[in-house]
């Protein structure tokens, strides 16, 4: 007897708790109409609700306006790619695995993942057949846990470079985890070349002198899209209202 | 011989925006508009071209989504639709602006209406591919491509075998509607990486555009800017953006667009007249949208309230004084650069051809005067599209050009930026899978064959730059994220299921009948070529 009533008792409180709460997960979710979900897990949690016990009064307009199944947001493949965005900017996104971080720790012992800090080592490998040490130099960047991408500010154009994603030990020591691809920064000049056998004419250069970029129809496109009436490639946007 | 060449290209795209599981779907009117007010109206300018028997080349890009769209027999059902509805609310529009300033125009939008009535039933039944066809077999247009679903090709460069996917597809394409494979191709936002030309020539096509610094930083530096075109190392032929002709047209402040008397973009009756009389001609939830019916010119720096009735007439004179005024400006560019130059200079002139007539209301005008005046009134300038060029002047520099686009600032960061550079993530993983699948999968056949083939579709349609684009800029977000991972989840679901050995033919056939896109597409175009150069981890 004396163990039974306490068991009752946690039984009425769970129950009362149920029926307390239960509206009020419900109306979440109804609400949850946006195709942007920022938040992936918590609609892991939705789905199974529906499934289990779809509310009766859901009509079929709502049921259109349930949260649409999210992107993943790893796909637990040990990866970093590196692009670049212009002469002086590289943008790069990775995925680490625990697998990785694992393999990590049993190298390193167990604490020293909390004692060393990620860091984004990005190196000039301008003209050579990188092999992670022979970088004409690097530059580190230390970054935050949770950071999954960056734009790295390289400001050099025409210039290769690569990146690895490491953790660095209060001494210093770097261990590379993932290493990009390499890539290549456009040019943002004339080129110094000329070709022994072509001669180089000035006129025709200074008949062009200096220029913006884009003022041609993208950027008018661009505009027009900015002005909320123009869309993809000029075309007006029906649906949209006029700011005017 | 003419002393020089101006290659005039109409780039021709929209991404693909076909919706059959909604009777009204607001992004399918960015096609009807188009072909009303963009499409339709150069093709009757290329017409009375032809019919006067007026000289004139000019280069075309028609997208691959663009000619999906052209020959659907859904989208063409519905477009017909929605032209009726126009012409009946252009009827009335002719009584309720009776002996007011606005019946002339008026008058001249129910004309309109009907004519594209009848080029797109009676003359091209409901297919304007072949309208466009027929120019290129009378020897008037080039028709080149672009890539499949217009994708960003230089952030695709770690999978050339996912830009192998873009290209082949859309030649596939293209030779099948147009009768003959493209000799060139029209590169997404102008955006080129150096190696991309190599891929190009793979698949057949022979020269392809920048923006102007893409020649003019190409290394070695370029004898003769972009006034001649280079070859990539891979004997691809580059053309480079004329700078000077495209701000006389395109400058928001110069440009000839802005001209008061043409008319105003911004005042559309869907926007100005009453819920109770429009009504039946927007969207059916209420939601106002451009018919396409504007009685205003721009009239100058005033408040849209401001703005004065539209005169047809004077825009037209406008339009034949501009396209004059073009032609003068091109003759005195070329006479200065034919004495720098031991060859006749090329100007090459590309614009969105939906600026046209959309966008700027008289510029298919424009281009017809434009066109006359070029062949009667001088003997300096030569219309010639690349591949006319590249006949007469097969010899030319080699050099690598600068990764380019036309974008804001010219380089990828339109394409990549705090708001769309989360795609990548997810469509970089999707090349990956998809050139695994398509290498683990040689000669699937059934079942089999057909997901692999839907998944390479969903990769395409998800690859678009028109999303990204979208996304930049701000507006109609919520439609590009859904889409870019609408077709994102698709691709990820049927992977799943190929690698599983279990395929849903339910599901696989319902994505097969909504996003029926590249019927003759073939998987195998993404199968590994051992080249690709690692992105993943040590």
């Amino acid at each position: 007897m004396n163990v039974l009533f306490p068991l009752l008792f946690l039984v009425v409180i769970l129950a009362a708790a149920v029926i307390f709460l239960w509206p009020l997960r419900r109306s979440r979710s109804v609400k949850k109409n946006e195709y942007e979900n920022p938040s992936p897990p918590l609609f892991n949690e939705e789905f199974a609700e529906g499934l289990s016990l779809p509310p009766a009064d859901l009509s079929a307009q709502q049921l259109q306006c349930l949260p649409e199944p999210e992107l993943p947001h790893y796909y637990g493949i040990d990866r970093m790619v590196l692009l670049a965005r212009d002469p002086h900017w590289l943008f790069a996104y990775w995925e680490l695995t625990a697998t990785k971080q694992d393999e990590f720790a049993n190298h390193y012992g167990l604490e020293a993942w909390s004692t060393t800090h990620p860091v984004l080592r990005v190196y000039d490998i301008t003209g050579i057949d990188f092999n992670g040490k022979n970088a004409l130099g690097y530059t580190d960047i230390h970054i935050s846990e949770s950071t999954d991408n960056w734009y790295v500010q390289v400001g050099e154009p025409d210039r290769s470079f690569c990146v690895d994603l490491g953790r660095m030990f209060p001494d210093g020591r770097f261990i590379t985890l993932l290493r990009s691809n390499a890539v290549t920064t456009p040019r943002a000049s004339l080129s110094d070349r000329l070709d022994e056998e072509w001669m180089w004419i000035e006129g025709l250069y200074r008949t062009i002198g200096k220029f913006q970029f884009g003022v041609g129809s993208p950027m008018i496109v661009e505009e027009l899209a900015m002005r909320s009436a123009g869309l993809p490639l000029g075309i007006s946007s029906p649906g949209f209202k006029q700011e005017k | 011989m003419p002393r020089g060449y101006l290659c005039l290209v109409l780039h021709a795209h929209l991404p693909f925006v076909r919706h059959p599981e909604h009777e009204n779907f607001l992004e399918e009117k960015w096609l009807y508009e188009a072909i009303t007010e963009t499409y339709i109206p150069l093709i009757q300018v290329f017409e009375r071209l032809i019919e006067d028997n007026v000289k004139f080349r000019v280069t075309l890009t028609l997208s691959p989504t663009l000619i999906s769209m052209f020959t659907d027999p859904l989208l063409q059902e519905r477009y017909v639709r929605h032209l009726e509805k126009l012409i009946e609310l252009a009827d009335k529009e002719e009584g309720r602006t009776y002996g007011g300033p606005f019946h002339e125009t008026a008058l001249m939008y129910k004309k309109r209406f009907h004519e594209a009535m009848f080029t797109f039933c009676d003359r091209y039944n409901r297919n304007l591919v072949t309208a466009f066809k027929n120019f290129q077999d009378q020897g008037r247009i080039e028709i080149i491509t672009c890539a499949a679903t217009h994708g960003y090709l230089p952030f695709m460069m770690i999978y050339p075998e996912a830009i192998r996917g873009q290209i082949k597809t859309a030649v596939d394409l293209h030779t099948r509607h147009l009768g003959r494979p493209p000799a060139g191709v029209w590169l997404p936002e102008c955006a080129f990486a150096p190696g991309l030309d190599e891929i190009l020539k793979e698949c057949g096509l022979k020269f392809f555009f920048t923006d102007s610094h893409g020649v003019l930083y190409a290394s070695h530096r370029p004898r003769f800017g972009i006034f001649a075109p280079i070859y990539c190392p891979s004997g691809v032929a580059a053309f480079g953006r004329d700078i000077e002709s495209s701000k006389q047209v395109w400058s928001t402040q110069e440009g000839y667009p802005g001209d008061f008397d043409y008319r105003e973009f911004y005042r559309d009756i869907g926007f100005d007249l009453g819920l109770d009389y429009i009504g039946p001609y927007i969207h059916p939830d209420g939601i106002r949208v451009h018919t396409g019916i504007k009685y205003y010119k721009i009239t100058g720096k005033v408040d849209l309230s401001q703005k004065q009735p539209y005169n047809p007439r004077q825009a037209d004179e406008k339009a034949a004084l501009h396209a004059g005024n073009f032609m003068f400006n091109r003759q005195h560019q070329i006479y200065h650069l034919s004495n720098l130059m031991d060859r006749p200079p090329i100007i090459v002139a590309p614009y969105d051809a939906e600026l046209f007539g959309h966008w700027w209301f008289e510029g298919p005008k424009w281009l017809d005067y434009l066109i006359r005046k070029t062949a009667f009134d001088q003997d300096v300038v030569e219309m010639a599209t690349p591949s006319d060029y590249l006949r007469n002047f097969p010899c030319n520099q080699v050099a690598t050009p600068c990764s380019s686009s036309w974008g804001n600032k010219g380089y990828h960061e339109v394409w990549l930026c705090g708001s769309n550079d989360w795609i990548y993530r997810h469509l970089h993983m999707a090349s990956e899978m998809m050139i695994s699948l398509a290498s683990q999968h040689s000669n699937a056949g059934g079942l089999y064959r057909r997901a692999l083939n839907q998944a390479a579709r969903e990769l395409l349609l998800a690859q678009s730059s028109d999303w990204a684009f979208i996304m930049s800029t701000g507006t109609m977000v919520e439609y590009a994220v859904k889409r870019t991972k609408n077709h994102l989840l698709n691709f990820f679901r049927l992977q799943k299921e190929i690698k599983g050995n279990y395929i849903d033919e339910g599901y696989l056939g319902n994505l097969e009948y909504r996003n029926n896109i590249f019927p003759d597409l073939d998987y195998s175009w993404y199968t590994n070529t051992n080249e690709l150069p690692k992105a993943a981890s040590l």
